[in-house]
């Protein structure tokens, strides 16, 4: 018994230790965080080869400071998000946060980080409250709402396709009413008659019940992704119904990865994000031939990779504006981003910390022998309000399960 | 009796001393253990005196949690008065979950614990409009009063580590009373205690309410902790965690859930600082220590092993 008092002390005091080290102040230290393991590692993985490019990129030293870079794996919890990003504060002396990746670890990362007042710079994390409802001055973001690519997505709907009756089938969770909710409010706008939105728990593998009863309309939604979305993608032809009603897919149902197991059957998939990896502008290109330099050819740069390299671009930036690693300098540096060569296309932020950037439609299509989402339409400088008011918009709830209505005839939309 | 005395003033002392000497993070990571052994003696109560293994004593803390988030968040009442709400409405689940379970024994048990709590996590994820669904309700802190942060990580460590001595303490007294080894007898041998003239099912229903409490008053300072309340912290990982720790440290004795999850923590701080593959390397460790221990650290024969050990290096 006495043994173990002693091993246990001793182990808590080696912990003392550990947290005392101490860094010179002519340093940046950067702290990047993202789900490296479980089941959302796909996603922090992407970022950190993202990252490292931007690392070799910037070098170790900029305007006299030595730039550090730490990892932190989220494991995708927030519980474990603002354990590390404590770790990064009180014991690693952090100057900037960039990350998390993941919707809840970014608002448990908005929720730290309006406490402790850490410079942020979210990467991928979606919820638009991040930069709306809850902002706070300290963080912004440098990927996306899950509403923003929707607003042009849900206009060219009725405007180039034609289809104005839409079902959906979605994850049940925050991120895809974000997204079917952007797209709501405009495809009703331009015209559009109604979305019948069809949820199914996450991590759901048989879709056979869903595909025998599902309504008739011009086309299916699928809002998800991820091995759900493969599922479903493969029940959906399976059932034959892609012969009467096409699908078309949210943000991340063709871009993040599933393409090659989907096969030939995704070409001419239509779906909108603000980054596709069939892009041919000059500032792209050299992006995605210096990451397959660093990581090989086999592996794409996909969105979260692009907002990862942006996201430490823009920290190491606005140390260099500010000329010091001190909190207020670079929040106010970070604020004023304006990014006009990033692969995905330029970029500013909106007084609110969001980017306001292009829109791709894109179109998967067989390029060189692999499958890739190819930009056909391009909207240009929309913000996480889309066409509306940015006041107006944040007066109204929070897109949830069944918000906005479905029926455009309602009078929220008058 | 007297030994005991001092182990426990030693204990105060260092727990006393602890954040004089401690850097913030440390702190914050000492709270977070003794949240978790919390959690863990709320499980062990149910595992080493009734033999019931419970997966939703979690569930308790997630419910206390999204309490304190959507009264005083969104409804924005006194904190002083969600905080007793919080554990009053956890404590009710507990007897409505309490009264289901009653009657299940081992594996019947596991399995209704299981069910229970996956019902309020999926609860919890899709009923957006209250619960925030996966992104969950932020903003939850503790108030100032009196010129004091009660959301300071010091002062919060302040607060938790009175009330886990005050719980430990109390729970030790409780294992001791001839409730607790009414509770023992009703493991050993039901029919023997029913025979007796013992309400074995009142006896185990309060100490299924009694572990909830404690499970709920963990819940309280988890969410002040965490800042946010999202479904993670109800989720199966989590009631797995927790069982881990009361197992590691050995769920029969009083101080093992303590041990345990103040090992797990620190194996979780020390080794995902090196390497990102930590879960694999504390997965060997527990796999280690469960082959070799399979009662648990705190039910190690750590003397015989010195006395071996003694004795061979004398032999050789």
């Amino acid at each position: 018994m006495k043994t173990l008092r002693i091993a246990a002390v001793g182990g808590i005091s080696a912990l003392a230790l550990a947290s005392v080290q101490a860094h010179a102040d002519d340093t940046v230290r950067i702290g990047v965080i993202g789900p490296t393991s479980g089941v959302f590692s796909f996603f922090g993985e992407q970022q950190r080869m993202g990252v490292e490019l931007a690392i070799e990129e910037v070098g170790d030293r900029i305007n006299g400071h030595n730039v550090e870079v730490e990892f932190y794996d989220s494991q995708g919890d927030p519980e474990v998000t603002v354990d590390r990003l404590r770790a990064m504060e009180d014991r690693d002396d952090i100057d900037i946060v960039v990350g998390p990746v993941l919707g809840s670890t970014g608002m448990a990362g908005l929720e730290w980080a309006s406490g402790s007042g850490m410079p942020t710079v979210i990467s991928y994390s979606a919820p638009e409250d991040i930069t709306m409802r809850n902002r706070v001055d300290n963080v912004v973001r440098a990927g996306w709402t899950g509403a923003q690519p929707m607003f042009a997505f849900g206009e060219y709907v009725v405007e180039e396709l034609g289809h104005t009756e839409i079902v959906m089938v979605g994850q049940d969770y925050s991120f895809p009413y974000n997204q079917i909710g952007g797209f709501l409010k405009s495809f009703c706008a331009a015209g559009g008659e109604s979305v019948e939105r069809i949820w199914h728990p996450t991590g759901t593998d048989d879709y056979s019940s869903i595909l025998a009863t599902l309504p008739e309309g011009d086309a299916v939604l699928y809002n998800g992704a991820g091995s759900d979305g493969l599922a479903f993608f493969q029940q959906y032809h399976d059932f034959g119904i892609h012969e009467r009603m096409p699908l078309i897919g949210g943000s991340n149902f063709y871009a993040v990865g599933d393409l090659p197991q989907m096969g030939d059957d995704a070409i001419g998939g239509v779906s909108a994000l603000q980054y596709v990896e069939g892009l041919e502008t000059d500032n792209f290109l050299r992006f995605r031939d210096a990451f397959w330099e660093m990581h090989g050819e086999d592996t794409m740069p996909l969105a979260p990779s692009e907002h990862g390299y942006v996201a430490f671009h823009m920290a190491i930036d606005a140390v260099e504006v500010a000329g010091t690693t001190e909190r207020e300098p670079v929040i106010a540096a970070l604020r004023e981003t304006d990014m006009p060569d990033a692969p995905r296309g330029p970029f500013h932020l909106d007084e609110y910390g969001n980017p306001v950037q292009n829109i791709y439609i894109y179109e998967v299509q067989e390029r060189d022998g692999r499958l890739v989402n190819v930009p056909v339409e391009t909207y240009e400088n929309v913000s996480q309000f889309g066409p509306f008011d940015p006041e107006e918009y944040m007066a109204n709830d929070p897109d949830s399960r069944n918000f906005p209505p479905g029926d455009c005839s309602d009078p929220f939309y008058d | 009796m007297k030994r005991e005395a001092w182990i426990i003033l030693l204990l105060i002392a260092g727990l006393a001393v602890w954040p004089l000497i401690a850097g913030d993070y440390a702190v914050s990571r000492t709270n977070r253990a003794m949240i978790y052994a919390l959690l863990a003696l709320s499980f062990s109560v149910l595992a080493g005196r009734l033999g019931w293994f419970s997966l939703c004593q979690t569930t308790f803390a997630g419910i206390s949690g999204y309490v304190i988030a959507i009264l005083g968040v969104r409804y924005g009442w006194p904190t002083g008065a969600v905080i007793p709400l919080a554990i009053l409405i956890s404590v009710g689940f507990a007897v409505v979950f309490g009264l289901l379970t009653v009657r299940a024994r081992r594996v019947s048990f596991l399995m209704l614990t299981l069910a229970l709590g996956q019902m309020i996590y999926a609860l919890s994820f899709q009923w957006v409009d209250v619960t925030g669904g996966y992104n969950g309700i932020p903003g939850i802190r503790l108030p100032s009063f009196l010129g004091i942060d009660f959301g300071d990580t010091r002062v919060l460590y302040a607060m938790l580590a009175t009330v886990t001595v005050g719980i430990f303490m109390a729970v030790h007294r409780v294992y001791r009373s001839q409730y607790g080894l009414l509770l023992l007898g009703i493991q050993e041998n039901e029919e023997r205690m029913r025979a007796l003239g013992h309400p074995v099912h009142l006896a185990r229903f309060t100490a299924f309410v009694m572990a909830a409490a404690i499970a709920s008053v963990a819940g309280v300072f988890l969410v002040f902790d965490m800042g946010i309340m999202s479904p993670a912290p109800l989720s199966l990982n989590q009631a797995v965690l927790v069982l881990t720790a009361a197992v590691l440290g050995g769920y029969r004795t009083i101080w093992g859930p303590a041990l345990g999850a103040a090992v797990l923590i620190m194996l979780q701080t020390g080794v995902a600082q090196y390497t990102d593959r930590h879960m694999m390397v504390i997965g060997a460790v527990l796999v280690l220590c469960i082959l070799l221990m399979p009662r648990g650290l705190s039910e190690f024969p750590w003397k015989s092993l010195v006395h071996r050990f003694r004795r061979s290096s004398a032999s050789g």
